[in-house]
Parts: C-alpha cells; structure tokens; sequence
C-alpha cells in the first residue's frame, strides 16, 4: 500500500499529547540536536535540500521562503498558519490535536532555523479542542525545558505564543493573518512589501503551514536525501491528502508526491457501489476540477498545474453522479463571497454577482443570459485582486460550468431539475 | 553629485512618451509628470498606496498580469501601457464591478458633475453593470457626526477616510466594518466623527458618499463661482477655494497643490465658519451712541466725529490717545492703521489683544516644510491642535511618520491619539533631556503667552542644533501687523498700559480695529472698567461684540473673503488675500483699508499711494529678518504656580477653534461643533474636591489684598462648568475655555487662583436612581 506514516506515525496508537510518550517515541531528539550541533544556516540547507515545499497551499520551496530574510539585527518572527480554513482540508487540525509535540518541535526547529527569538502559532478560531490541547502541549514543553530561556544551556532564548484566530477564511492569507495577529482587521496587506522583509509588528517574517513545519523534524531525522528521494522531480517527499466527498473512507491520508489519482480514491474505499465518478476537486475549495480523463494523472504540483488546477492544500473532493453541480457551485462561491474581507473590488463586488446569480438558478430562476454572464464575471474577477481569495471564486464554478453546462442550462425558466 | 543623481533617475515610457523620474516614483505619479491620466480611488499622493480599488490597473512589457499603476515602481527601461486592449478591459472590468452595487442615483446626488466614478464611467466604462439583480441596500443618510453625512450605498470602499484618520490624523474613528459586499464605514466606537479636521473625507471621497452637511443640496459645481484665497481664521494662512452661488460662500475646497503651508488639508474652522457674512447680526451701518442710545449715522458724519476726537485730543495731549489692532487686517490695513496715527502724532499704538504676546521670531523663524525634517519638535505652553490644527497635523506626520521626536512642556490639553508618540514633560530642562542625541534641528513650537517660558526655551536649546521657531498666534495675522509697526516705540504705551491709563481716566480717545479684549483680554471684568472709562471708544468690526457694546463709535467693517490684499503666516509667509467673487457683502460696511483711508482724509493726513504702499509692506516684511529678540518683560505674565493648594486652583486657558466671540459665534450652522463651557481638572485634584467627568461646578474669585484693580468684597464667579478630568492636567490648576461669550474664561486674571464651590455630583443623582 502506498499510505505511509511519517508524520501520522503513532496516531491512534499511542497518546501523542503526553510529552512523556513523545519523547519515548525520539520526541525533540532532533531539537535537541539541532541546537546543540547544528548552526541555524544547518537547519535552513537540510530544509533547502529535501525539496520540501509549503504545505498551506502556495507550495512554495520552505528553504527558499527563508533565505528571502535580509541579513539585519531587526527581531525576526516565525508564525505558524494553522487558521486552516480550505474547504475540504483537515489535516492541520488533525496534526494539531492528535501529535501536538510534534507540529511544537517542527516550530521551534523553525524558528532556530531563522534565527527567531519568537515564534507564534495562529489557531483558526474554531479550533477550540486544538488550542486547549495545544496550550497544554506548550505547558509540558516548557516544564521540560524545550521552551524559555537559554535552551540546553546554549543561551538560546526561544519564546512561543499562542494566537486564535476569530472565524475569518481570509486571515489564512499570510499578509491577513499578520493583520489579525497584530489586532487589526484581518485583510491582506499590499505586497510589496513581502513579510520577509516587513512583516509582523513591521519586522522580518516567514509564515510557514502547520504542516510544512512538521515536516521538519523527519527531514532533521532521516536526513534530507531520504526526503528529496520520494515523489517527483520537483515535488518531493510526503504530504497527508484530505480526501472526502462521495468515497467510502474519507480521511487523511499520507502518501508519497507522485500517487495516481485513481491510487488514492482507492486508498480512500473507492467510489459507493453502483455510482460513477463525475468530478474531483483536487487541491481545495479554490482549486478547479479534474475528471474521470484525469485518473492517472500523478497527484503532485507540476501535473495539476499542468491539467489547469493545483495541488493547493491537498484537500481532494470526490463527486459521484448523486452531485448537483449547480447547488456545488453556489455552495463553493457563496463561501469565498461570504469570506471575501471585501477592501478589494473584484472579489467583493464579482464574488456577490455570482452568488447572487447562482442562487437564482439554485431556485430555477434563471434566465437565458445568466449562463454567459457566469462565466464573462467569471473571468472578469480572476487576475487583478490583491490578494489570492479573489482568484479563487471561479475556479470550481467555470470548470463544471464548463463540464456539466445541461445541469445549469436546466436550470433556467423551470421550476425542478433531475439529480 | 550630479553621477548619483543620475543613476538614480529611471527612464520608463509610459504609452509610448519616455519619462525620467527619480528610482522608486510609482507608475501613478510618473504618468502625471507627462500629464497622463492612470485613474485612481484609493491611492492619494499624501497617504500612498492601498491597493484596494484596482481601477489603476495598467499592462507592463514582460509581465503576464495587469499591474496596479499605484503600487508598481517605475525601472530603469520598464515599458508600460494606459490604453492597450488588456489594460482597458481591466478597468473596464473594474468599472462594471463598481456599479453593480452603486446606486447610481446621480441626479440627487451632491457629487454629481465632479463625481470620479462618473467621470471614469464615461472616460474607461460603459455607465452601467449587467446586473439584472436588485442592489445591497444599505444604509442612506446615516450622520456620521456633526459634520458629515454618509451614505452607505455609494461607498466605493477605497477607505481613504479610513486611512486619512489613521495616517494624517491619528485619530482611527473612522473604520471599514462587517465584510464582502456588507461592508460600510462606521466610527469604531459607534460615537459620532468628531475630530477637528472631518471635513477633509468629503474631498477625499471619490464619489458622493461622504458630503458635508454643510454643502448637501446646496449647488452643483459648474454653478459655483471660485476664488482661491488665503484662510485667515488662524495664523497659518491654508490655501483654500472659496465657492460662492446666489451671492452667498457655499463652501470652501484644499487647494491640491498647496505643499508649503495646507499639506493640501483644511481644518473644520476653516472650512466650515463661512456662513456668518449674512448673519443678521451684521452691522451694516456705522452706529452712534448719545446718551446710552445707539442711533445710525452715515459714514461721512462718523469719520468727521471721529476725527475730531482724535484732533481735540491729539491737541490737548497726544500720549492720551491710542489703537489696538491690526493681528485681523491684511498687511496694507495694518500699516496704514500705524503709519495715519504716527502721522497724527498718536504713538500708542498695538496689536495685542488677547493673552499672545509676542508674534515673530525674527531670523530664528522656521518654514511650515520645514516641519518635515527636523529630529525633535518640542512644544511650549498650547500645542498647536487647536492654535493652528493644519500645522499640527505637520507636527503629527513628523512624529508619527517621520519619527521626530514629539515632546511637550507643561502640557495640559488631550493627549495625542495613540500612533503619535509625544513625550509630556514638566519643564523646559526635562524637555532638554529628553531630546534626541544628537539631535540636530529641532523645531520650537510656542504660543507666544509665557515670554519668559518662550525665552527660556531658546536659550536652552543645544548650542550646536539648529533651532527653528515657530509662535501660533491668536490672531491670524499677529506677525504681519507687528512687522507693519502695530508696536509701541520706546516711551509709547502697549495694550497693558493702555488700559491701565483708561481705567484711570487717563485715555481720552482708543480705537480698537477688528480686535475683542472683552472677550480675550485677560480680567474681563477690568477691561470692562477701563474701556467704560474711555470718552471716545471706537471699534471697527462685523457684529456688536462685548467690546463694541462698550464703545461710543461702532463702524461696519468688511470680513476675510470681501477684502483683498495680503496676510503674513506664522512662519513669515506673506499670502495673497482675495475677495470673493460674485459674494455679496453687506450695503453699508467698509474695509478696514477704505474706513482709515477716509479717516486718514478727515485728519488732513497724507497717505502712501497704492504703488508706495506695496512697497512699504515689502519693505518691512523684509525687516523683520533680524535677531530673535523677546518682547520687553512688562508684557509677560508669567504662569507660574508657586504653591499648590486644591481650595485655591490656577487658572489657565486654553484655546479651541471654535470657541470665540466673533465669526464662530455668529454661524448658526455651527451650533453643534461649539464646545460646553468646561473646567478641567487633573486627577489628584478632582478626587481632592470629590469631582467626576460630568458633574457641574462654579469658579469664584474672592477679591485679593493686593488687588487694586477691584473693590473690597468684589468677587468674580463664572457659573454652570462642565468637569472634565484629564489625566495630563497638572496637578493645581484648571484650565477653561478662551473666547466663549457666555462663560469667557477671561473673567479672571492671568494665573488667578480661584475656588470650586457649588458642586453638583450628576453622577451621584445617577447612581442613586440605577437598582
């Protein structure tokens, strides 16, 4: 079976939230080693060499994020993104609940990794358990010394706070999150400049994906080779996928880059018995469709992008033929209009346009213009946003538009329409 | 020199013109260089890039998606288009989004003809959205505060209110709220806008969100009549437009251009006390009083009566007459008021009339831009925020952008809104201390009361910074009218000894251009007594104030926008001063200038001709460049408290813009910007006396031992004070308001020790009654 267990190793085997397990597991091993061995450039190249890419959504390449930090005295700040929002993503939480010391290690390797004194963890307000649970994890760590002052006698100061998040999609953005964590409104900020240069409280910043940052411990570990030699040319190592939707196991799954879609709807129980596949959104609420076409396609960065998609969070939607992709649209485009923080005008006023004609054709009131004017306010709001959120409105909605266009055709001037 | 200054400059070409700007110059700014519109909503050339609006949208050579003009650098060979397919489709685009939601009520709105989503809908748009569905409604009409009215639908959400009162002000009222397509401005707090510089979101608006209640309805703009002239309610001198239909101002605009002195800002005095020049109250005609009757007479009988007051007196013994003046006229009023009586023989003369003392500060005089590059502002006595608001937001974008270092001595007013850092110290050799290290130009704001505080504060400044001096006078032209000779000379006598001399019957003639001492002398209730004691007492002003009401001659005068000439600033600027055009002004007042010229004529004195005295003023603006010297010592009341005693508070005053006696008071559509008579407190003694913010109280003043201005058993009490308690007021005084006509804080002495008594604890009948 291709499913592995790095990251998710011992969960639902042992209580990962009692440090003493953790640490009879090799817990904070690494950190210890880390500190005592290595230089923080040491930490930044094994992150560098193992290809690891951001986990949040961007895939952006960790090791590069970092080196974007000038070389000044200003304090500098790692934040961690667990406001993890993307519909249909729930492997942050997960990793936050049930193997907190480790999400804890991967920060504080971060963090020495920059070079940071502070590092703060941003809890999507709706993650009551986790925070509890994570404040707990804090408390053991700092009792045991991982956390404070002059950690393992090398007289590095390394301080972590805990920041919940107040139910906003968008303070998942990372120029938003800052706002919020700053006690402003959460909406993106202007880039330039990037937070590597002037980010929290104005100071050097990286913002790095719960995940992301796991990751770390069994990179430092097993040596970033091991990690570079799994998945594809230039999507490598592990990545837990989020698979829900219509398969008979949804859940987390950690797999190698590089596994075939139709691998992991396996891996998931496959389709229910009789139905047939229609559509997979692949990389999260944001992301397009691919199709039943699309099955062997590796599930990595490169070939969705290739297939006009992401890879995204790693959140993958399964639709079988019970789906109403009219109902699916709105429900997908009635949420990033809801979220939309709406300083920007594209996304404000194109996310309300389209909702607002979805739902008319949710009800079968549609008229003969409204299929055209979907996909022209479609097209009109993707590329000139401040920020991402506005790009990711259309994506879902004109692909099976595109795909399905008899189920938004029906919907027009009829009272009903067959499932 | 010239090297860096060349590899610092970039060559772009923006559709097709090629352009040279300084590196960094944003798209938005380099395309005004050659006169290329990249339209914008949320960018303003003083509060940078948002980001928000997208409507600056523009195609740059090599990169794959439109750019916004507002936040993009220009590079060195970057090759960008205004008006290419793509770019236009984008703002097409943006342009559509902008009006599935507007109300597109143009017809009843204020903004029309002048509205930037209707002009940007006709240029780059269509006029129009698609949308067949109904609008978000929102809120309409929503008073957001005394000044302004909102309404939610026509919002564009570019927040340059937002940012306005978070990066000019600091003040952070204004806040964008809910999100997605329910958003709309608000107060954060829910309390009504109120800060001294509102108006200015009206002009930033751009579209008909925003309004003014002030100009709602009244005109479209290809109806108005415009004139740009300088302000002259305070001693800056902002630019402004002043528009006028039917004869009457219907509002005043900043004057976008104006970097040296408005920033391209107005404050709320300025831009809103513009509807007293058809105040009924008015005086049209010159008015005499026989026997305590006042009764109108014409010009010429009034000048003839004046004039041989003047003569008989001049004749009997010159050091018996006097004028005070000048700080409220123009440059050429005020010279002609000194060089007539100097050439009548009368030496007494003065523009002092209120508690400011000293107007310019010679060669150490700073420039308003100046502001901008010092290392440390230190201000003594009042700041600025009410004296002269607009430079007060220079003072706050040097410490809250420029990270000057704000410190205050002996502070007693609000303290700044929190992004602005200012440090409130004690006395001046604290304030020494707590100047930067090497601290190398410093700029010295004083309000020109404390002689011996302003002095002393020169004179400890670190010898080797540079010192620039800025005094924020009381009256808006106090420095012009004292460089004109509004001075006493060795031997004549100042306001002080004036009055002193009418109080006891030494005055036989006084003539008071355009100046109120009733009301902002100090010792109200001595100067009653003084000008009372003056056989012929002649004031020149708009309406009867406290003063006019004691004098024998009253004489009609024209105000700020009838009359044209020049004004001197507070940093030595010398302003044009337009009338009005098309503004109809009262039949029967005169200028200041035509009233003294027709004096100078019944007095037989020769008079410079119009050439001659452009010349004369020049000449003496140009003169006053000299050495920093302080006023004669004699004019100082020094405030200092010697012994703190919580039966026996100091007086101290404290100015607000509008406060006042004349055109504030006479402009019924301010009524609700007037501040509440109030006494504040500071902490300690408000819980010494058993005080609240809220409860009522009244001041009395018992007649001292030493006081030989007032009888036995005389006492002084002003009723009904608000109680604030503030928490930077020094310990052992109290501050009133200055300039209020019905509770003059000017009642007392300056640094009068006064009783609280009388004390009604509103909080305490709330308590009592709350379960």
């Amino acid at each position: 079976m291709p499913v592995t267990k790095v990251l998710t190793a011992g969960i639902g085997e042992a209580d990962l939230r009692d440090i003493d397990v953790y640490r009879k597991r090799g817990g904070y091993k690494q950190l210890e080693r880390a500190f005592k061995t290595m230089k923080p450039a040491d930490v930044l190249e094994a992150a560098d060499k193992s290809g690891l890419r951001g986990r949040g959504g961007a895939g952006f390449p960790t090791g590069r994020k970092w080196s974007f930090l000038p070389s000044n005295d200003k304090p500098r700040y790692l934040v961690c993104n667990c406001d993890e929002a993307e519909p249909g993503t729930f492997k942050d939480h997960m990793l936050l609940e049930e193997t907190p010391h480790l999400v804890l290690e991967g920060i504080l390797l971060g963090a020495y990794g920059i070079g940071s004194h502070h590092a703060y963890i941003y809890i999507r307000g709706e993650f009551k358990r986790g925070a509890e649970i994570f404040n707990r994890t804090i408390e053991q760590a700092r009792k045991a010394g991982l956390i404070g002052k002059n950690l393992f006698g090398t007289g590095y100061d390394l301080e972590v706070t805990v920041h919940r998040g107040a139910g906003a999609y968008i303070c998942g953005e990372e120029t938003a999150l800052l706002n919020s964590l700053e006690g402003k409104r959460g909406e993106p900020r202007l880039k330039p400049p990037f937070p590597a240069v002037a980010g929290l409280y104005g100071m050097p910043t990286v913002v790095n994906n719960v995940e992301t940052l796991a990751y770390l411990v069994p990179i430092l570990e097993k040596g970033a080779e091991w990690f570079a030699s799994v998945g594809t040319e230039r999507s490598k190592g592990y990545k837990i996928i989020s698979i829900s939707g219509h398969v008979q196991k949804p859940g987390n799954y950690e797999v190698a880059l590089g596994t075939p879609v139709r691998e992991l709807i396996e891996i998931a129980g496959g389709l229910r018995e009789g139905r047939k596949l229609m559509a997979i959104q692949p990389g999260g609420g944001s992301s397009a469709c691919i199709f039943e076409e699309h099955l062997d396609l590796p599930y990595d960065y490169e070939s969705l992008a290739k297939a006009g998609t992401m890879l995204g969070s790693g959140a993958m939607v399964v639709m079988d033929d019970t789906t109403d992709f009219v109902k699916a649209a709105h429900n997908m485009v009635r949420f990033f209009a809801h979220e939309s923080c709406g300083q920007c005008t594209p996304c404000r006023e194109g996310g309300d346009w389209l909702e607002t004609v979805l739902h008319r054709l949710v009800e079968g009131r549609g008229v003969p213009s409204d299929i055209e004017m979907l996909r022209r306010v479609g097209h009109q709001i993707t590329g000139i946003n401040l920020c991402p959120l506005g790009d990711s409105i259309e994506p879902f909605l004109l692909s099976v538009l595109k795909r399905f266009p008899e189920q938004f055709e029906a919907r027009v001037l009829k009272e009903t329409v067959s499932a | 020199m010239a090297d860096t200054a060349q590899e610092n400059l970039v060559t772009v070409t923006i559709d097709g013109v090629q352009v040279q700007v300084p590196k960094g110059t944003l798209l938005v700014e380099a395309a005004k260089l050659i006169k290329r519109e990249i339209p914008v909503y949320c960018y303003h050339t003083k509060m940078g890039p948002a980001g928000l609006c997208r409507i600056c949208l523009v195609e740059v050579e090599g990169m794959p998606k439109l750019q916004i003009g507002c936040n993009t650098a220009a590079t060195d060979g970057m090759v960008v288009h205004t008006q290419s397919a793509n770019a236009s489709e984008g703002r097409r685009s943006v342009l559509e989004f902008y009006l599935k939601n507007h109300p597109l009520d143009c017809p009843i709105c204020d903004k029309g003809g002048e509205c930037d989503l209707q002009d940007y809908s006709m240029a780059y748009g269509q006029g129009f959205s698609a949308s067949i569905d109904p609008k978000v409604p929102k809120p309409k009409a929503v008073d957001l505060g005394p000044t302004i009215v909102l309404d939610e639908e026509r919002c564009v959400v570019c927040q340059r209110c937002v940012r306005f009162d978070d990066i000019i002000v600091g003040e952070r009222q204004l806040v964008l709220k809910d999100r997605g397509v329910k958003n709309i401005i608000a107060t954060a707090t829910g309390e009504p806008y109120r800060h001294n510089f509102t108006g200015n979101v009206t002009e930033l608006c751009p579209v008909g969100a925003l309004t003014s209640k002030q100009y709602r309805f009244k005109a479209r703009p290809w109806d108005l009549r415009r004139t740009t002239t300088s302000c002259t309610q305070c001693s800056v001198g902002c630019q402004m437009h002043v528009d006028v239909r039917h004869g009457k101002t219907q509002r005043t605009m900043t004057v976008t251009n104006d970097d040296a002195i408005s920033d391209w800002w107005l404050c709320d005095r300025g831009r809103y006390n513009i509807n007293f020049y058809d105040h009924p109250a008015r005086i049209t005609q010159p008015l005499y009083k026989q026997s305590g009757e006042w009764m109108q007479i014409g010009w010429d009988d009034a000048l003839a009566l004046w004039a041989t007051a003047i003569n008989e007196a001049v004749k009997a013994n010159p050091k018996t007459v006097g004028a005070i003046g000048g700080g409220r006229l123009t440059n050429e009023e005020a010279y002609l008021l000194a060089h007539m009586h100097r050439a009548s023989g009368v030496q007494n003369l003065d523009w002092r009339a209120g508690r400011q003392r000293q107007a310019s500060p010679g060669r150490g005089s700073g420039k308003l831009l100046d502001l901008e590059s010092v290392d440390a502002i230190v201000i003594i006595g009042e700041s600025p925020a009410e004296r002269a608001p607009i430079m007060d937001l220079r003072v706050r974008k040097a410490a809250f952008q420029k990270r000057a270092k704000l410190i205050r001595v002996g502070s007693f007013e609000e303290p700044y809104p929190p992004p602005i850092p200012c440090q409130d110290v004690a006395s001046i050799a604290d304030a020494v201390k707590a100047l930067p290290q090497n601290a190398k130009r410093i700029a010295l704001i004083w309000d020109g009361v404390d002689v011996s505080a302003g002095k002393t504060a020169v004179e400890a400044m670190p010898q080797d910074a540079q010192v620039l001096t800025f005094i924020t006078g009381e009256q808006p032209n106090a420095r012009g009218a004292e460089a004109m000779g509004m001075l006493p000379q060795a031997g004549a006598m100042d306001t002080s000894a004036m009055l002193a001399a009418a109080h006891d019957g030494n005055l036989a003639v006084l003539s008071i251009f355009g100046a109120n001492p009733m009301l902002h002398y100090p010792d109200a209730p001595f100067v009653r007594k003084a000008l009372q004691n003056v056989p012929f007492l002649v004031v020149s002003d708009l309406f009867m104030t406290e003063t006019a009401e004691l004098a024998t001659l009253v004489l009609p005068a024209k105000a700020a926008f009838e009359k044209s000439g020049t004004t001197t600033n507070l940093a030595g600027d010398v302003l044009p001063v337009n009338a009005a055009k098309s503004l109809i002004s009262p039949d029967g007042a005169l200028t200041d200038l035509e009233i003294i010229v027709g004096l100078a004529q019944q007095l037989g004195v020769d008079l410079p001709s119009a050439e001659e005295l452009d010349d004369s003023v020049i000449k003496r603006l140009a003169s006053t460049d000299e050495s920093f010297t302080f006023g004669d010592e004699r004019y100082a009341r020094v405030l200092r408290q010697a012994q703190h005693d919580t039966k026996a508070l100091r007086v101290v005053l404290q100015t607000k813009i509008f406060a006042g006696g004349g055109t504030s008071a006479h402009d019924d559509r301010l009524a609700e910007l007037r501040p509440l008579p109030e006494a504040a407190f500071s902490p300690s003694d408000a819980s010494a006396l058993g005080l609240k913010t809220g409860d009522y109280v009244d001041l009395i003043l018992r007649q001292a031992q030493d006081d030989k201005r007032r009888a036995q058993n005389d006492e002084t009490v002003i009723h009904d004070l608000l109680v604030d308690v503030r928490a930077n007021m020094p310990q052992g005084s109290l501050a009133l308001i200055d300039g209020l006509p019905d509770d003059p804080g000017n009642c007392f002495p300056e640094g009068a020790h006064v009783e609280v008594t009388n004390i009604r604890k509103t909080h305490a009948v709330l308590e009592a009654v709350t379960p």
